[in-house]
């Protein structure tokens, strides 16, 4: 009897164990293999950010509730993409703050804490994106240019290693992206004059196995790109995360503005690799292939849009696409094999390029260049799109993205470089007599033509979600989660969160009840059907 | 990416507001006035222009009046520590006291002596008087609630800015935010709702999403709606206050108007 018990003790702690290890097998699978389940910050290595669970639907979604909320106490915007793991969602937070949740309940198990150093500068507040999973760690990408592992069932600090020094203004918001036994990261730092670069650790140990350098040193391919010495400080930053093909092996990673931002008369020429999406081999980092959407940029119009991956027929050719909806306007298709340009299309207003020519580059219209005393141009700044997350429904063959119609009065100057110091060229301002708007838009992926559109009061900062229930959830700037039918538009149902929302919406499911999650001001909440009307459907009354 | 919120402090130490009668170390001095103005277009344009020059958010600097004391120590002391109740923010966080001096050399290279001709108390007159404008503007609690509150419009926007905005009221209707914060009032703009049973009311909307609207109506009243439960929203790029041209209001007139609104700096 006594043996009998040791057995199954031994069982069931042989399951629990299986089940906190979240191998490189799921992550693969994800997020068809277990719904329940979202993984990786997209949900799945495709960045598609469709969700198969269907229990929430066109049908029900009216009756959508808030199930709990939990309160991080940390101020700042929240835009994280929480992780959930087998009942358990890990969520980071502002000033690298990070939380274990019982993702039924909302009740904490664990909490992070990181002093962050008082120097550290991040271009756009402390925020953080997300963990990523691997084995029983977590891993976290922080605002001083560490990255640290974190035992997933107690938030103890595994290991810690600096990847760039903070005082220069290098740092992390990224959620980082696993791949087989590696931890990929990219750095921000584009308004300070950083190298910009894409690191691979050994998740094991730390250990940094490559980097891609995103701005070339003399000698090496591209480098031939800048006149002048401002590749010294070029930017090119790497500050979303990427997707990955593993029938390829290339990580697809997307790159942001060259330095300084809006003044290009010290680094003449293309200025690769900045706003680029790159093919990165995952074992070794090297160079696949490259495309620049936004040569030689004077708008900030960072490239750190997340790459889709997409399998579908374009002009009666079966290819393996990449789908890019683009901070400059432009909503791009690529061959991701080989990085051909296939089409582009403006999704947004847009008063800088004529089109995109045959071979990939913008076809420049006058005016578009910030002027000493300021020009306008459409979409401003912070772009027609930004790093919320677009998504794709297999179910409805759309593409999901979230606009911003806005413009600003871009102004240029020379500015004298300190390390460390904010480095932009001058500056931008809002066209004042312009209210801004956004929209959600659903395009048709192989034609970029735009199928419906909500449009939103005001540019939205918030990403989507798709899901097999036929829907398709947005947030926005005044604070509404929104639910829409995924193939017309229409709104289902709509709540206001109490804050802006800077987050992208996920989805998992426990015993039985599908949730949708969503980080505002800083609450973290969980939507569900109220029990009553999921047992009214059981019973079947 | 866009440099949208705080830039955190580099090497140098956090700075301790001078007194008063402290001097500007750089004070004339050349590339301390070039780096100031870098820092200033990429910290305070957003505000207060690209060339200080003001705009509807925030006064122009380059009139040599100052809301807040004009020595060096004051101006190092407002752009430090920002102007509690105003939309100034604190700088300490993002300028350190070399650029802080910097910026205050550029400014003070900017100077244009102040020339408002006006005559403030016959200003005043008019405001209270045949102007009517207490009817849509209250000014230290007195007055209607239908336009915004005037009571610091002096330390808060150019005189330019005034007169334009008495001459045409609608050339700069935008809400003027793209955040909601909703730090800035959004007084401005006109919007008409027809409800389900037919009502038209007109009014200033204080707030609005894509699903409600609450506004401050002609009656001055507020009205709360779903955009679901009425029949239409329209918004009127038009200002609901009567522009004053020349004929109703004179050159002389507006001059004096403005003068006096130029020093309203809050209750005492």
């Amino acid at each position: 009897m006594k043996h009998k018990s040791l057995i199954l003790v031994a069982v069931v702690a042989v399951a629990l164990t299986a089940k906190a290890q979240v191998t490189y097998e799921r992550l693969l699978k994800a997020p068809g293999a277990e719904p329940q389940n979202w993984l990786t910050f997209s949900g799945g290595y495709n960045g598609q950010r469709f969700s198969p669970l269907q229990q929430i639907n066109t049908g029900n979604v009216q009756e959508l509730a808030p199930q709990w909320i939990f309160q991080t106490g940390v101020m700042g915007k929240f835009e994280a993409t929480p992780l959930v793991v087998d009942g358990v969602m890990y969520v980071t937070a502002q000033e690298d703050a990070a939380f274990a949740l019982d993702a039924r309940t909302g009740r904490p198990i664990w909490k992070y804490v990181r002093a962050v150093p008082e120097g550290v500068q991040p271009c756009c507040g402390h925020v953080n994106r997300g963990f990523a999973i691997l084995g029983d760690k977590l891993f976290l990408a922080t605002l001083d240019a560490h990255v640290v592992a974190l035992d997933s069932r107690t938030g103890s600090v595994i290991w810690d290693v600096e990847a760039a020094d903070y005082r220069q203004g290098y740092t992390f918001t990224v959620a980082p992206l696993a791949v087989k036994d590696k931890i990929i990261v990219g750095v921000s730092g584009g308004e300070y004059g950083v190298r910009g670069f894409i690191d691979a650790y050994d998740a094991g140990t730390g250990k940094r196995a490559w980097r891609f350098y995103t701005v070339p040193q003399p000698g090496e391919p591209g480098f031939d790109t800048w006149k002048g010495d401002g590749w010294k400080r070029g930017g090119a930053p790497a500050w979303v995360t990427g997707s990955y093909d593993p029938e390829m092996n290339l990580v697809y990673w997307a790159t942001g503005n060259p330095s300084p931002s809006n003044y290009g008369g010290d680094r003449g020429g293309d200025n690769l690799f900045s706003n680029s999406v790159l093919a990165l081999d995952a074992d070794s980092g090297k160079l696949k292939w490259h495309f620049q959407f936004t040569p030689h940029d004077l708008h900030d119009w960072d490239a750190t849009e997340v790459p889709v991956l997409l399998d579908a027929e374009l002009n009666g050719k079966q290819r393996k696409l990449l789908l890019h909806a683009n901070r400059n306007g432009f909503f791009y298709v690529l061959d991701r094999s080989d990085g051909k340009f296939l089409f582009a299309k403006p999704f947004a207003r847009q008063t800088w390029a004529k089109g995109i020519g045959p071979d990939g580059r913008p076809e420049l219209l006058p005016g578009g260049d910030p002027t000493p005393d300021g020009a306008k141009v459409c979409p401003g700044a912070i772009g027609a799109t930004n790093f919320m997350s677009p998504s794709y429904s297999p179910q409805t063959g759309l593409f999901y993205v979230n606009v911003r119609e806005q413009c600003d009065i871009f102004t240029t100057a020379p500015q004298v470089f300190h390390a460390g110091r904010a480095f932009l060229g001058s500056a931008y301002s809002m066209d004042a007599d312009e209210k801004d708007w956004g929209a959600l838009r659903a395009l048709e992926p192989t034609t970029g033509e735009i199928k419906w559109e909500f449009r939103h009061h005001s540019a939205p900062w918030a990403g989507t979600l798709a899901t097999a229930g036929g829907l398709v959830f947005a947030g926005d700037i005044e604070g509404n989660l929104i639910a829409f039918d995924a193939r017309e538009g229409k709104v289902l149902w709509h709540f206001e969160t109490g804050s802006a929302l800077y987050a992208s919406p996920i989805t998992y499911s426990l015993n039985g009840r599908q949730y949708v999650a969503v980080a505002s001001g800083q609450a973290l909440v969980s939507f569900a059907l109220p029990q009553g009307a999921l047992e009214k459907k059981k019973s079947g009354r | 990416m866009a440099l949208l919120a705080a830039v955190a402090l580099g090497q140098t130490s956090v700075a301790v507001s001078p007194a008063p009668e402290v001097k500007n170390p750089l004070a004339g001095n050349p590339q301390a006035i070039q780096e100031g103005r870098s820092q200033f277009r990429f910290n305070c344009s957003m505000c207060h222009g690209v060339d200080a020059q003001g705009t509807q958010k925030a006064p122009s600097l380059t009139t040599g009046r100052w809301a807040h004391g004009g020595s060096d120590g004051e101006l190092f002391r407002t752009v430090q520590h920002g102007v509690p109740g105003t939309l100034m923010p604190a700088q300490e966080s993002i300028l350190t006291e070399t650029e802080t001096w910097q910026v205050i050399s550029y400014l003070r290279s900017l100077q244009k002596p102040a020339t408002l001709a006006g005559d403030a108390a016959r200003g005043r007159e008019i405001f209270i008087g045949e102007g009517s404008c207490l009817s849509c503007h209250m000014v230290n609690g007195h007055g209607g609630r239908l336009g915004p509150d005037l009571s610091r419009l002096g330390a808060e926007r150019s005189a330019a800015y005034l007169a334009e905005s008495i001459r045409q009221p609608s050339a700069h209707l935008a809400e003027g935010i793209t955040e909601p914060n909703k730090d800035l009032a959004q007084k401005y703009q006109t919007v008409e709702v027809i409800t389900a049973q037919g009502k038209r009311i007109v009014g200033v909307a204080l707030n609005e999403d894509s699903f409600s609207l609450q506004i401050m109506g002609m009656d001055q009243q507020l009205h709360l709606f779903l955009k679901s439960e009425v029949r239409e929203v329209v918004h009127k790029p038009k200002s609901l206050m009567p522009p004053y041209p020349p004929e109703m209001l004179s050159d002389k007139e507006l001059q004096d108007l403005v003068a006096y609104l130029a020093g309203l700096r809050g209750q005492p």
